[in-house]
């Protein structure tokens, strides 16, 4: 293995050297101690011009209270802003209820996405793999606005696909959209179906990130299907599908555009997340020191959840090369 | 009277002259034409002779108007504008040209908000939503136009009802001031499936089950009140046959549960909130309103089962589907709602009239439309365009023109036209209706006061809430406390708001 | 059961589940053909005379091929910027491990989790005080910061997985670092690359939010047009919205069927290099 890989590098080296060694700028740019600088500097520059500037904006804004249409300067009020937010009760109904979806959500999706994921696994015979495969990734690129309309017109008790089938199976029409009860579990559905498959997809990537020698090897021990499956494949699985956890959650937290176009936080209150109140605060309010404080609040949990979770999972992967 | 021109002729003495000059024979051949053409699709204008020249002459100027996507009447304000540039080149010598933003409707004032709070004169002249004006106003965004107005007297017009100027034009209410002109008014009516109506047997059979005489003309319908409108949509309603009685909106979507609610609310004698003292405790919250609220409710027993979620575009559909027997809608929406397969088989009437306890029948609405505004930071030149435009908008021969590519003009002059009613199914009973509705909080806060009071009405149309009272007094502390924030109302809200929940 | 009627029934289960995903899509697919009365028809019409004239209309339309350029462009551009830019800072993560690696990775991941409407109006006054409103090129960039966390993760993972002996190699052969990055590690990480610019890609493509307020004329792309052309005399417009839908959709569909392998390989992280 070692001397392939050594005939590899050479020869590729060699060809690389075809081109000869760069000169001037590029060499003092290629000098050790400068050159990690200058590769990371783009990103810093755009982190910092993109990201850094923004969220210190938004912060120092939340100190202040300032209605945008209000025509008069912000006024400086320190943490107003936060003990007012947190002190709101409906600030809390509406964490506990972005809560509930990203924890049903995420885990509907993890689970769904996981069982799809190794069915499709072991489908290499499939007869048109690659069609069915991008048919159920489907879901992960029509442009939001779109499926958020087609749902409701689907949801729609007179117009809609699904009251037609369920009103000819002799039931009456749920009024998927419109009635409270239903509406939170309506609306997940459609988050469900865009993103599940995105967790089959990390599936996918964690089952092939497993060794096939492990595999293989566990078959010849006769370990049960049960035993393989914990031992070798979830084992070595687990990182790629818990990165794809934390990035679902992370964009599960800020669910909007579906619930903008389906139900806009209604009927009520009932499907009102976080980040609809935080749309509201800000571009129906104006209330420019209140949303700020918000965002900080909400990017504050985010971080927080990450850290923990990325912890925890770097605490327990073996491997040093992602450490 | 001055004498009326043809301005393609002047034009061949002035500014087709000065072209001819500058460029080739091929170009001044389609150039003719093109005035020509001009000529024909383009209102006849009466020049007066003596004419001062504008400061602008000579110079181009580019606008830009922010408008309503998808919306008609928005969009004719900006697919006229082209006869609108050809009138000032002739009248007044300089060349302007347009470009047009539109957003939809929901995210509009999202938009004209963050490009005004940066005092950028992206936008010249924005069509905003009557509401807004509040918000639009506080922060000196758009232009007060009383000063210009007074220099200017057309634009000192004399509108068809008072609530036009106490809707689109006064901010804040109460006072004179004036801040922009209406582009389009709207009002409520109620669409009606005519072909049904008349259907065969029908009025026997409707005569034999209430006693009374089927109505069948607008003056039936002016007449009718609200239980006689249950009784009626309550014979319509026929799901067996695949229609409904009814399309009415509820949905949490904006201002579509709100609307018709406060209709029904004002109709009975109640109101919404006292603009001279921001007060909205013991106004919104009484009985009164609460058994408005349970009327309106009432009638989804003969609407489609989704209607809780019904705005413009489903009560739209519902209708034009035939789903419905009737639809309560926005009549600015007239040409949609009437496509050409329903062409002659709708008629338009007024809602419904409440019985008071005095035994008076009163229809008081909310009224919609949208004035136009003109941004306040716009340089000297924009800032006169502006005024030639909104001058130019409300001549006699525009607003005729707009009426007849189905826009919904405002002035006395134009809806006193004897042609006016047939023109459009609605016209008749939108001049009705025009003197019977009025708008309600033009407050900065509108935004935020709107989306509050829309919980509370949708969570009890959807069942949430049982009680309407409740849902009143929730509604009307977290007002109350936005208002008193905000300095415009007197009273804090009262003690009992601590710790209620919707 | 015989084993090829269980592998059968095995496969078919499949084409169901691929199917029952797809559905709402070819639905969106299916109307655009219809005239709007059908599509609204219930009960639903599955067998009807298709009609273009939805597409003939689309196309005939100005505005649309501009906003298509702009989509195409912006994505494309924010996305090879990013990757680009990414693809360094991930090399250097990954070979020269400055002492705030862990740090500046996590805090690259937390570009993702302000939501849209909280980050927009600093990012809009940033925006306006630099002139940048309705900005092409700001746009791009804005866009590409945003695709720089997924890229730099996903290429950290890939280049780790190759060996550092290539670069020793490279040096001791007297190559510039320049060389050694671009003809060397490059090629390694390709599946990485695609993964990253199609993950992204899709990203920008179905932006809507923050091209609506931060862009204008020059930057708008079809999430924009759709947002603003579905409403039509205060009616859905039911033909546009699906048949503008099904184009657009058609791009994003085409990538992951025909770079479908390096999709499944690139998100691995970097744990796989070879098939899937």
């Amino acid at each position: 293995m070692a001397g392939s890989a050594e005939a590899t590098v050479a020869t590729s080296s060699r060809r690389a050297l075809a081109r000869g060694p760069g000169r001037g700028i590029l060499t003092f740019l290629g000098r050790r101690e400068v050159l990690p600088t200058v590769l990371i500097a783009p990103v810093l520059i755009f982190f910092i011009i993109w990201n850094t500037i923004p969220t210190l904006w938004l912060l120092g804004l939340s100190f202040y209270r300032f209605s945008l249409t209000s025509g008069r300067p912000p006024i400086y009020s320190g943490f107003y802003n936060y003990t007012s937010i947190l002190n709101d009760a409906s600030t809390w109904f509406d964490l506990s209820r972005t809560f509930i979806f990203v924890v049903l959500a995420v885990g509907i999706e993890t689970v769904a996405g996981f069982f799809l994921g190794l069915l499709f696994w072991g489908s290499d015979r499939l007869p048109g793999r690659r069609v069915a495969l991008t048919l159920l990734f489907a879901p992960m690129v029509v442009t939001p606005v779109a499926a958020g309309t087609f749902w409701r017109l689907i949801y729609d008790p007179t117009f809609g696909v699904l009251n037609w089938f369920i009103r000819s199976l002799g039931l009456q029409a749920i009024r998927f959209l419109s009635d409270a009860n239903v509406a939170f579990g309506a609306v997940l559905a459609v988050d469900v179906w865009m993103w599940t498959p995105f967790m089959v997809l990390m599936t996918l990537a964690a089952l092939a990130s497993v060794p096939k020698a492990e595999l293989e090897a566990a078959e010849i021990d006769r370990l049960t299907w049960f035993q393989r499956f914990r031992l070798v494949i979830l084992y070595h699985g687990k990182f790629i599908l818990m990165l794809g956890i934390l990035l679902r959650t992370i964009d599960a937290f800020k669910t909007m555009d579906l619930i903008f176009d389906m139900t806009f936080g209604g009927p009520g209150t009932a499907t009102q997340l976080i980040a609809i109140s935080l749309f509201r605060s800000a571009f129906e309010s104006f209330n420019m020191g209140s949303s700020s404080a918000l965002a900080v609040v909400l990017l504050l949990i985010s971080i927080a959840f990450t850290a923990t979770f990325l912890y925890v999972l770097y605490l327990r992967e073996r491997r040093t090369s992602y450490a | 009277m001055s004498k009326e021109t043809d301005p393609a002729m002047d034009a061949g003495t002035s500014s087709a002259g000065r072209e001819q000059n500058r460029v080739g024979r091929r170009r001044l051949i389609q150039g003719s034409a093109a005035l020509g053409a001009a000529a024909l699709a383009c209102p006849r204008y009466a020049f007066s002779q003596t004419e001062k020249t504008s400061p602008l002459a000579g110079k181009s100027i580019h606008m830009q108007i922010l408008g309503i996507a998808g919306w008609l009447p928005s969009k004719l304000g900006v697919d006229m504008s082209p006869d609108f540039a050809k009138y000032v080149k002739a009248k007044y010598g300089y060349d302007v040209s347009f470009s047009f933003a539109d957003a939809p409707f929901g995210t509009l004032f999202q938009k004209a908000a963050t490009s005004l709070a940066t005092r950028s004169q992206e936008y010249n002249i924005i069509i905003s939503d009557s509401q807004w004006l509040g918000a639009l106003a506080t922060p000196k965004w758009i232009v007060q136009v009383n000063d210009i107005i007074a220099k200017n007297p057309e634009l000192n017009i004399e509108w068809w009802s008072p609530s036009i100027r106490t809707s689109y034009q006064v901010f804040p209410d109460g006072t004179n001031k004036l801040w922009g002109f209406p582009q389009v008014g709207d009002v409520y009516g109620i669409f009606i499936r005519k072909d049904i109506l008349e259907g065969p047997g029908e009025a026997d059979a409707f005569k034999a089950k209430y006693g009374r005489a089927l109505p069948t003309t607008w003056e039936d319908f002016e007449a009718m009140d609200y239980e006689e409108w249950t009784d009626f949509i309550a014979f319509f309603n026929r799901p067996e046959k695949g229609y409904y009685g009814l399309a009415a909106q509820y949905s949490r979507e904006y201002d579509a549960a709100s609307c018709p609610t406060m209709s029904v609310m004002r109709s009975l004698g109640g109101d919404v909130w006292d603009p001279k003292t921001g007060q909205v405790q013991g106004i919104l919250d009484t009985p009164s309103n609460a058994h408005a609220m349970e009327l309106y409710k009432a009638w989804l027993k003969y609407q489609p089962p989704g209607a809780t979620n019904y705005f413009i575009a489903e009560v739209i559909d519902a209708f034009t589907q035939g789903k419905v027997f009737s639809a309560w809608q926005w009549m600015a929406t007239g040409a949609t709602m009437i496509p050409p397969s329903l062409k002659d088989k709708v008629l338009v009437v007024p809602p419904p009239s409440f019985k008071r306890a005095d035994g008076t029948r009163v229809r008081n609405y909310i009224i919609g439309g949208q004035p136009w505004v003109i941004n306040a930071f716009n340089d000297p030149e924009h800032m006169q365009v502006a005024i030639d435009f909104m001058k130019w908008w409300y001549l006699p021969e525009t607003s005729h023109e707009y009426l007849m590519r189905g826009g919904m003009p405002c002035d006395k002059a134009t809806c006193s036209r004897p042609d006016f009613d047939g023109i459009n199914p609605w016209n008749r009973s939108y001049k009705y209706m025009l003197l019977r509705s009025s708008d309600f909080w033009h407050d900065p806060k509108y935004s935020e006061m709107l989306s509050d009071q829309q919980d509370a009405f949708t969570g009890y149309y959807t069942g949430q809430i049982a009680d309407p009272l409740h849902a009143l007094q929730w509604t009307a502390c977290v007002q109350q406390k936005i208002l008193y924030d905000e300095g415009t109302a007197m009273k804090a809200p009262t003690g009992a708001c601590s710790g209620m929940r919707l | 059961m015989s084993e090829r009627a269980r592998e059968g029934l095995y496969h078919a289960l499949l084409w169901l589940v691929s199917l029952v995903f797809f559905a709402p899509v070819f639905w969106i697919a299916l109307s655009s053909f219809k005239t709007a009365p059908q599509i609204l028809a219930v009960p639903p019409i599955v067998f009807f005379r298709p009609t273009f004239a939805n597409y003939a209309r689309l196309f005939a339309e100005p505005a649309f091929q501009h906003h298509f350029f702009d989509s195409v462009a912006l994505s494309v551009l924010a996305v090879l910027i990013a990757v680009a830019v990414s693809f360094l800072a991930a090399f250097a993560f990954s070979r020269f491990r400055p002492g705030a690696t862990n740090f500046l990775m996590f805090l690259l991941l937390s570009i993702r989790m302000l939501p849209g409407s909280a980050a927009i109006l600093p990012v809009y006054l940033m925006y306006v005080a630099f002139g940048w409103k309705d900005s092409f090129v700001a746009m791009t960039l804005f866009y590409a910061m945003f695709s720089i966390p997924f890229s730099v993760w996903i290429l950290k993972g890939f280049i780790d997985g190759v060996s550092p002996r290539f670069d020793e190699t490279g040096i001791v052969n007297g190559a510039s670092w320049f060389s050694i990055i671009t003809r060397l590690t490059l090629p390694q990480v390709f599946p990485g690359v695609v993964a990253a610019l199609i993950f992204n890609f899709i990203f920008v493509w179905n932006e809507f939010l923050f091209n609506y307020i931060i862009g204008g004329i020059n930057t708008s792309n079809i999430p924009v047009m759709l947002a603003t052309g579905l409403s039509n005399g205060g009616g859905i417009d039911w033909t546009f919205l699906s048949s503008l839908t099904t184009v657009y959709i058609l791009p994003p569909i085409l990538m992951v069927y025909f770079f479908q392998r390096y999709l499944l390989v690139g998100m691995t992280f970097g744990t796989v290099r070879g098939e899937v």
